[in-house]
């Protein structure tokens, strides 16, 4: 079942047509951006059968394929909370509150990369000036954020540094695009692009990191903050915090090549800030 | 053996010749309609799914097209070649509206923002394609709407390879096929034609080999099975007996012109040997009567002797005449002395004058048979005089040339009738009632592979036989 097949039928069953009449009054709603591998429904599955496991009652799991539309629907109160990304948490950082930030390779921490494709000669982003280059979303951190800032330093944009930018919703599809030759250079999240390397290694290999960023704070699981005392969402962020506790819940994090969900501070995204202030600045 | 001479080759090979000729025309006829209705079918089969493609994609495509949405058009694209099947679509590139390529299945070979004209060159519309032109990959060209705008095209390299395949594997199967066909009926046709045209060739066999006259067929020959063929055989056998006897017929009738010539010579001989009798037996009486007087006996036994003499020449002409043996002496010049003995007498009956030239060179006329010769000249002798009006004129003359012997005989009679001339001149059949004295000459002529004119001029009917010469002459 892939992102849409699953949209399909997560639409076909009403849950996103009549959110407050056609579920129970206890299930929890996760929206999920295509942060993660999210077009992988084992994945799917296994996490929300270890969430709803860890609740006592159903979670569904709601995907849209913009961070807008998910951010509009977590700031709207369709959904309860959402793992959405470092960049649209700063920019509406005074509404949501964290509940927790995946732990990857012992950190809540990731990079964006910038890749090109494998025969390519690019050593940085200046060479890759007049070229074709995907972003993955216009707000998302890794994939549009990292790049977008580092051309603001050397006086660029996008839209004039590069002949064409691609927003191909999804950090795989980046990957696609770059390894397949449709664009010459993207920016990709570089725990998608590492996981990528361990389960669809024909994908990466036929692409090349030139440039990692620093470290940055790892796209968290947020809650609007109005509704972030009530005792669902407090459950649900008990749930995440604990979930490398449980056989599904490791299972789910395994899956997902995720060590555990930990309780997160906003300084973890302070390199995102800098970015984000620089971008503006500069502009 | 040419072409040119197609009309002499055996029946049984032109049979053949035409039965293959047949079937390679058949043949080319019905492959080009099998091949011809499989290139329909596969072309509407290809325009179906081209068209089916096209509109599909152009449904899926259209609002990302609009949109300039490259990575929607790309992910379409490659979700549709991956979902698609028989590995027929072998690219695909979209353009937009001004002619840029947004995206293309192989990217690396239509970037996006190059121009997508090189594609579309020969590309054609989906209801056009065709396979026909042998031609591996085809291109397909079809424009992206959105509600009735265009707002871009679609350009679909389509593999055609399995379709020219079968249209080759199919006329390679034809062409075999028919080769064969046409071997086995060719085969058949010659060995049927040349069983039923064996009682054809048998009469042929039998209707004169080498020249000989025809003969009858074995009763046990004739085929069971084809009353026609074998009434045809009965038929022939009856004809050969018929022309066995009319060539019988016609040597009696042969024989007897010889007789009727010599018929005709014995009056005029009867006087010949008559007239000098008178004489003769007055001589035996003078002598009876002046028996006693040497000198008149001496006179009178000298005109005996010159009579009897003159008589024997007539005799032995006669009977040499008579001993005519086909295949016997050389001819000589005697033999036209002998000839002249013979006739003179019937030129003074009818008080005609005859001329007569002998120049022929004695080596020629040793070149021939006595018999024939002087069988041509008497019979031509006899009809000349027999046109040549009383106190007319005969003339013969014998003349010989290097290849040649030449044998003329002029009268001043009013020409030879019609039937006369045919006689002499053609083999039409002999017309009942004339005599068979100028055929005879025809006949023998033609035996001695010689040839005949006639010409009719100034009063003067002149016959010309020349006899061919062959070898060194001594003369």
């Amino acid at each position: 079942m892939d992102r849409r097949q699953f949209l399909g039928a997560v639409g076909s069953s009403g849950l996103l047509c009549a959110p407050a009449l056609g579920r129970a009054a206890t299930t929890f709603r996760l929206g999920l951006t295509p942060v993660f591998l999210d077009n992988d429904a084992i994945v799917i599955d296994q996490l929300r059968s270890a969430l709803s496991d860890a609740m006592g009652n159903p979670v569904d799991l709601i995907q849209r394929r913009t961070y807008q539309e998910i951010t509009a629907m977590l700031l709207d109160g369709s959904v309860d909370s959402a793992w959405i990304c470092g960049f649209p948490f700063l920019q509406h950082r005074n509404t949501l509150s964290l509940l927790g930030v995946p732990v990857w390779h012992g950190r809540p921490l990731y990079q964006s990369y910038l890749i090109v494709g494998v025969n390519d000669g690019a050593d940085g982003l200046s060479d890759l000036r007049g070229g074709i280059h995907a972003f993955s979303d216009p707000d998302s951190n890794s994939g549009f954020l990292v790049t977008a800032s580092d051309l603001a330093r050397m006086g660029e944009a996008p839209e004039r540094f590069f002949a064409r930018a691609v927003f191909t919703y999804g950090h795989r599809n980046v990957v696609r695009a770059v390894a397949d030759g449709l664009v010459r250079s993207g920016s990709v999240d570089g725990y998608v692009w590492e996981t990528l390397a361990l389960v669809e290694p024909s994908l990466t290999e036929g692409t090349r990191v030139v440039y990692k960023s620093e470290w940055l704070g790892f796209p968290p699981i947020a809650a609007r903050a109005d509704r972030a005392n009530s005792p669902l969402v407090r459950q649900f962020g008990q749930v995440l915090r604990n979930l490398n506790t449980t056989p599904p819940g490791r299972e789910a994090l395994d899956l997902l090549f995720l060590d555990g969900i930990v309780d997160g501070d906003a300084s973890l995204f302070d390199g995102i800030a800098l970015r984000m202030a620089e971008l503006v600045e500069r502009r | 053996m040419n072409i040119r001479s197609f009309g002499s080759w055996p029946i049984t090979i032109r049979v053949a010749m035409a039965i293959a000729a047949l079937m390679i025309l058949f043949g080319i006829v019905a492959s080009q309609q099998v091949l011809s209705t499989l290139g329909r079918l596969q072309d509407s089969r290809l325009q179906e799914f081209a068209r089916l493609h096209a509109e599909g994609l152009a449904v899926a495509l259209g609002p990302f097209v609009l949109h300039k949405d490259v990575w929607e058009v790309y992910d379409t694209l490659d979700r549709a070649q991956s979902n698609s099947t028989g590995q027929r679509i072998l690219f695909t590139v979209v353009g937009d509206e001004r002619g840029r390529v947004l995206a293309a299945t192989d990217p690396e070979r239509a970037p996006v923002d190059t121009d997508i004209a090189p594609y579309a060159n020969d590309a054609v519309a989906p209801d056009t394609v065709t396979a026909a032109h042998g031609a591996l990959v085809v291109r397909v060209v079809a424009p992206l709407s959105v509600q009735g705008r265009t707002v871009g095209q679609l350009v679909t390299e389509l593999d055609v390879s399995d379709l020219v395949a079968q249209r080759r594997t199919a006329s390679l199967a034809l062409l075999v096929g028919n080769a064969l066909a046409t071997l086995i009926l060719v085969m058949a046709g010659y060995f049927i034609v040349a069983r039923m045209l064996r009682p054809i060739e048998l009469l042929a066999g039998h209707m004169g080999e080498a020249g000989g006259a025809p003969r009858p067929i074995p009763e046990n020959a004739f085929p069971r099975s084809d009353s026609v063929l074998a009434r045809l055989l009965r038929n022939f056998n009856e004809m050969t007996g018929a022309i066995e006897a009319r060539a019988e017929a016609e040597r009696r009738l042969a024989e007897r012109e010889r007789f009727v010539s010599l018929g005709r010579l014995s009056s005029s001989l009867a006087h010949e040997i008559n007239n000098p009798l008178g004489g003769l037996l007055n001589a035996t009486d003078t002598i009876r009567t002046y028996a006693d007087r040497p000198d008149v006996v001496r006179r009178s036994a000298e005109l005996l002797d010159r009579g009897l003499q003159h008589m024997r020449d007539v005799s032995q002409a006669i009977l040499q005449e008579n001993r005519m043996d086909r295949s016997g002496r050389a001819l000589v010049r005697a033999d036209f002395d002998d000839l002249r003995l013979l006739f003179e007498p019937e030129t003074n009956r009818r008080r005609q004058r005859l001329g007569w030239e002998m120049l022929g060179c004695e080596d020629v006329l040793n070149r021939f048979p006595s018999a024939p010769v002087r069988q041509i000249a008497l019979n031509l002798l006899l009809n000349a005089s027999s046109a040549a009006p009383e106190g007319g004129s005969v003339s013969f003359s014998l003349a010989s040339e290097s290849d040649a012997l030449k044998i003329s005989v002029a009268d001043d009679g009013p020409g030879l009738a019609k039937g006369d001339l045919d006689r002499l001149m053609s083999a039409a059949p002999l017309v009942p009632g004339g005599g068979v004295g100028l055929r005879l000459v025809r006949d023998l002529v033609s035996e001695l592979q010689g040839a005949i004119t006639h010409e009719f001029t100034a009063g003067l009917t002149r016959i010309v036989v020349s006899l061919p010469v062959s070898g060194t002459l001594r003369c």
